[in-house]
């Protein structure tokens, strides 16, 4: 690790401010991605800004149709949350599938957003069911809000307060574990509505993506038969020595075959 | 024996535990290497090379002294004028046509040449760690890169690049075993014969503790205090001083107390130490390091990365009569004090597995590569062979079309033919392999396993069976005899002090029970004390490794309770006037013979000293044996292995506590089904970075890998000492490498599939599965 200031903020102002007046300063939430990239020496901050303790930042509520869950959120609480279970239980159940136990403690719901880390799980609920990042600026709706590897709509200063998911319909998430790491190595959120179903893929590609074909086959027919012709697109896709590219199109098609099974009850 | 299999609870501060030790050490109050410090202590960081191989042309500390902190900068001119150039080495035995060992100098900081990623060029000590670590990044090394060489086999090659410009051909060794012209002549006649070559992959013991040290010089004595994980301190003295070339023992003063894991790992001293006593001595200041996990992964050994091909020949009657083993181990970028060693002598012992075999040869040839160092790791050796074994007899009973279970039970040694005197020369004690064959093959219902296929197939999942059955020789050290010192205190309470270092196996519990049982004294009055630099100089025994622990330390406590008793009776028979022959003992107490007269055992220990070393000379080794049977469920659409029945029986002699055994399996299984599903140390093949240097890429087993085990016995009891212990600490990684691979590939057979090298990730079993259909 490198040396560095530490500021604990007490409001979203606070942050702000202190955000604005350095320009290597860094937004510390539940540090799950941050503070292993600093003991790597892999990033130096001259400020950790500390928003974990902001109340503002805070809490689960279902109003009108809309599920608010506060950015600093941690995992755990999505997880076990009584209304997130009756609202969108995948929602809950994609949380208590993050990471391990200490991740899920300390991670917050806005920290993986805005990391946009290309194996995260949260992307694929938010775009599959297309909720609204809400800043301390502006509100952007996931599909303006993913912008690949690691990049968001988020401006430098920028500070997510909450997420607002809409409540509608049926989704269900299906993940393929990374061996080593826990991430996604493929993940498919499924959301399934009057409107039509929109599925979202974390983990094969270099971000969350949508897989339109995917889509317009449940489109016709809400079963997993009606992927079973289908095949990902590969070529775009990850490759490490956990997997080909041909092994992660394998993986998104199956874990979305799962999720749709598990969606309509089958 | 019925009561191993209801191990006592103890009661220690008022919590029921199955080991003495556990409430301490899961309490945070274990001393570990880091916990050590003194408070003007400085702080060590290593600049390690960035690339595989290249020569060092230059190197500038200017601005790294310059640094606020910082004291003084070490390099390898500092190795040069200390004489720090050669680690130990424990490879004494001759060659192929009496061939000696070219054993590579190794200085403490690198000479003119960078040999691995990770391989220590420069040494700062600071203040503060945060100071050392920030000049390390001032400090300019100027390289030539050289090519470096990854794999092994492309190392052996005529024309491959040197990496050291004195070891020819980059091997610094060869050796055989065995009769080449007898196996050459039995497969030219068999009626059948199954070759295999099998990868036993280079992984890493990742022990909890990372590696670290705090060492101090005292300039009157002219001693070094050294505090680090160890797995038995008079080994870790012995090759201290030899590093430091050549340092009388005396000067090197070791104390240890809680190792948190070893597996091997922990039996080498490494060069930074070394390197840190010359800044100790120059400083006047204790120097401590604390390595990274990055660190860990770079430079604490490897283990296994061992290549074998196993060519077995078979008569018509499928019995077999020659195996041939040729074996490349890839020992890195030098030689480890304990890797070739261990890599030769410990298969060469059991070449022929558990089968009468009569006529073997193997063939060693040591490798070196610009990757980090190969030790000794949890069997070193013995799963790599037993594996490849296993793996080879399995295969025949494909080719042949038989039960593997049958095939073996044709080939076992017989009980009445022990001791066995292998082709090799190896003598196997004892062993009654068809009798605890056939318990596994009743207790896993192999016969039924036809039935389990079919309905997991109804739920899209390839099921598979596989056995193991394996033998290895454990417990002979490198010391001629081991020693215990057992004394009493006023209180009645008796401390042992050995040199076997406990790294998590339980002796506090298992020594301790030994001693109770032979006293008749409550456990809990007896502490097990290790690492004890004021008695350890003057106790001889060996560090605990190659599953020796119990064999030799442990049967010596017991030894050492029954010594202390005659001891104690003298000494009582003074007290209570009455001849040593009149004194009887009973439950810590001695009573005159005919009287009431008696005394306790604290308080004789209160007038008198009561102590005793007691000695056992065990060089002769146990072979302890076993039996794996286990099922996977293998999902064909995303390659991911599902064990859903383990079983073990195994023969280590006498238990003495089934819940440290028990112990000792469940975690050596567990450490095999991790090489055998992820654990993969992989580098990059031209560039020789470490792909897997993190536990984001290094694929740990996790606790839902094994949901169940069943832990079986079926001893025979060793007659090297008086209470029939063989080993048992290694046992459980010898017999499931082979067990789980030939599961899965069991499972995989109806696609005719019949091998993969581990490790079996879900993307390669996929993979493999895709192919094996595509090609039908």
């Amino acid at each position: 690790m490198h040396a560095f200031s530490y500021v604990k903020a007490r409001t979203l102002k606070e942050a702000t401010d202190t955000l604005l007046a350095h320009s290597e300063a860094k937004l510390l939430a539940g540090g799950m991605t941050l503070i292993p990239t600093l003991k790597a020496r892999l990033a130096q901050p001259t400020h950790l800004i500390d928003i974990g303790g902001i109340e503002a930042l805070k809490g689960i509520s279902l109003k009108a149709g809309q599920l608010t869950i506060g950015a600093a959120t941690r995992h755990v609480e999505v997880a076990n949350s009584p209304v997130v279970k009756r609202a969108i239980p995948a929602l809950a159940y994609l949380a208590s599938q993050i990471g391990d136990p200490q991740v899920r403690n300390r991670g917050t719901m806005g920290g993986s957003l805005a990391n946009n880390d290309p194996a995260a799980d949260y992307p694929s609920a938010a775009l599959s069911l297309n909720a609204t990042i809400v800043t301390n600026r502006r509100e952007i709706v996931a599909d303006d809000f993913f912008q690949g590897l690691f990049t968001t709509a988020l401006d430098s200063d920028e500070i997510i307060t909450a997420v607002r998911w809409p409540v509608v319909g049926k989704s269900a998430y299906e993940k393929f574990p990374h061996p080593a790491s826990g991430y996604a190595m493929a993940g498919a959120f499924v959301a399934h509505n009057t409107k039509g179903t929109r599925v979202a893929i974390t983990g094969a590609g270099p971000g969350v993506f949508r897989w339109m074909e995917a889509e317009q086959a449940l489109g016709k027919k809400m079963n997993a038969k009606a992927l079973e012709a289908l095949q990902l697109e590969a070529a775009d896709l990850n490759e490490d020595m956990h997997g080909t590219k041909e092994y992660r199109a394998n993986l998104a098609k199956v874990m979305t075959k799962r999720a749709v099974a598990k969606l309509s009850g089958k | 024996m019925d009561q191993h299999h209801h191990s006592p609870l103890f009661t220690v501060d008022g919590a029921k535990l199955s080991r003495l030790e556990d409430l301490r050490l899961i309490t945070g109050k274990g001393r570990y290497a880091s916990d050590w410090n003194d408070p003007q202590q400085l702080h060590a960081c290593f600049l390690r090379a960035d690339r595989a191989h290249a020569n060092i042309v230059s190197i500038n500390t200017d601005k790294a002294l310059q640094h606020p902190g910082v004291k003084a900068i070490y390099t390898g001119a500092d190795a040069l004028a200390a004489g720090y150039l050669r680690s130990a080495n424990f490879l004494t035995f001759a060659g192929k046509d009496g061939m000696k060992a070219l054993v590579p100098d190794r200085p403490c900081l690198a000479i003119g040449k960078v040999r691995f990623v990770g391989d220590q060029v420069a040494m700062v000590v600071a203040q503060s760690h945060l100071a050392a670590q920030d000049a390390c990044d001032l400090i300019e090394v100027v390289y030539e890169d050289l090519p470096a060489v990854i794999d092994p086999v492309a190392a052996l090659q005529p024309g491959s690049v040197l990496i050291h410009d004195d070891i020819p051909g980059n091997s610094p060794f060869e050796a055989e075993a065995g009769n080449e012209a007898e196996v050459t002549q039995a497969i030219a006649k068999a009626a059948h014969v199954t070759k295999l070559s099998v990868d036993c992959t280079r992984v890493t013991a990742s022990p909890m503790e990372p590696r670290a040290a705090l060492i101090a010089y005292d300039k009157t004595t002219e001693q070094y205090t050294v505090h680090t994980p160890s797995q038995g301190v008079n080994m870790t003295r012995r090759q201290f001083a030899a590093y430091a070339n050549n340092m009388s023992e005396d000067k090197i003063r070791v104390e240890v107390e809680d190792v948190g894991g070893g597996f091997g790992q922990r039996s080498s001293v490494y060069p930074e130490y070394v390197a840190m006593m010359i800044a100790a001595k120059a400083l006047g200041h204790s120097i401590k390091w604390v390595s990274t996990r990055t660190e860990s992964f770079l430079t604490d050994t490897h283990g296994r990365g061992n290549l074998i091909t196993a060519t077995l020949a078979m008569d018509e009657n499928a019995q077999f009569t020659a195996l041939r083993i040729d074996w490349i181990t890839d020992m890195g970028a030098f030689l480890s004090p304990t890797g070739p060693v261990s890599h030769i002598r410990n298969p060469s012992t059991c070449l022929n597995g558990v089968y009468k075999i009569p006529a073997l040869y193997g063939h060693f040839k040591v490798a070196l590569t610009n990757t980090a160092l190969v030790a000794a790791y949890r069997g070193a050796g013995r799963p790599d062979i037993a594996y490849a074994i296993e793996r080879v007899v399995d295969t025949a009973a494909l080719e042949l079309n038989m039960n593997p279970a049958d095939l073996r039970r044709r080939n076992y040694i017989p009980a009445n033919e022990f001791p066995y005197k292998t082709a090799t020369g190896s003598v196997y004690e004892c062993a009654d392999l068809p009798t605890l064959s056939a318990k596994a093959l009743q207790l896993s219902d192999w016969s039924g396993f036809e039935a389990r296929r079919l309905s997991s197939l109804a739920k899209g999942k390839l099921r598979g069976i596989g056995m193991s059955t394996v033998i290895e020789g454990t417990g002979a050290g490198m010391y001629p005899k081991d020693e215990i010192e057992l004394s009493a205190n006023a209180a009645g309470e008796l401390t042992a002090h050995t040199v076997a270092h406990s790294q998590g196996q339980g002796h506090q519990t298992s020594f301790a029970m030994l001693i109770s049982d032979a006293m008749q004294i409550p456990v809990e009055k007896i502490k097990i004390k290790q690492g004890d630099p004021a008695r350890s100089p003057h106790i001889v025994g060996n560090h605990s490794g190659g599953s020796r622990s119990m064999v030799g330390a442990g049967t010596v406590c017991h030894l050492a309770a029954l010594k202390l008793i005659e001891a104690a009776k003298s000494l009582a028979a003074e007290d209570l006037g009455v001849e040593p022959s009149q004194v009887s003992y009973s439950k810590g107490v001695f009573q005159a013979a005919g009287s009431r007269k008696k005394i306790t055992l604290g308080e004789l220990a209160s007038k008198k000293t009561v102590s005793v070393k007691a000695e056992g000379a065990f060089s002769k080794q146990t072979f302890p044996n076993g039996s794996h049977i286990t099922e996977v469920e293998v999902d064909p659409e995303t390659g991911v292995s599902e064990i859903v029945s383990y079983l073990t029986v195994d023969d280590c002699g006498h238990v003495v506590s089934h819940t440290i055994v028990e112990g000792q399996v469940h975690g050596a299984v567990v450490q095999g089904l991790g090489q055998v599903f992820g654990e993969h140390i992989v580098y990059d093949k031209q560039t020789g970075q470490m792909i897997t240097a993190s536990f984001s890429d290094y694929v740990m087993p996790k606790a839902g890998d094994l949901k169940s085990i069943q832990v079986e016995e079926c001893p025979t009891m060793s007659k090297l000492g008086p209470l029939g212990i063989k080993g048992v600490g290694e046992a459980g990684c010898t017999a499931s490498l082979g067990a789980l691979v030939n599961a899965v590939v069991n499972a995989l057979h109806p696609y005719g599939i019949k091998h993969i090298d581990m490790p079996l990730t879900p993307a390669k079993v996929w993979a493999t599965i895709e192919q094996a259909k595509s090609q039908r």
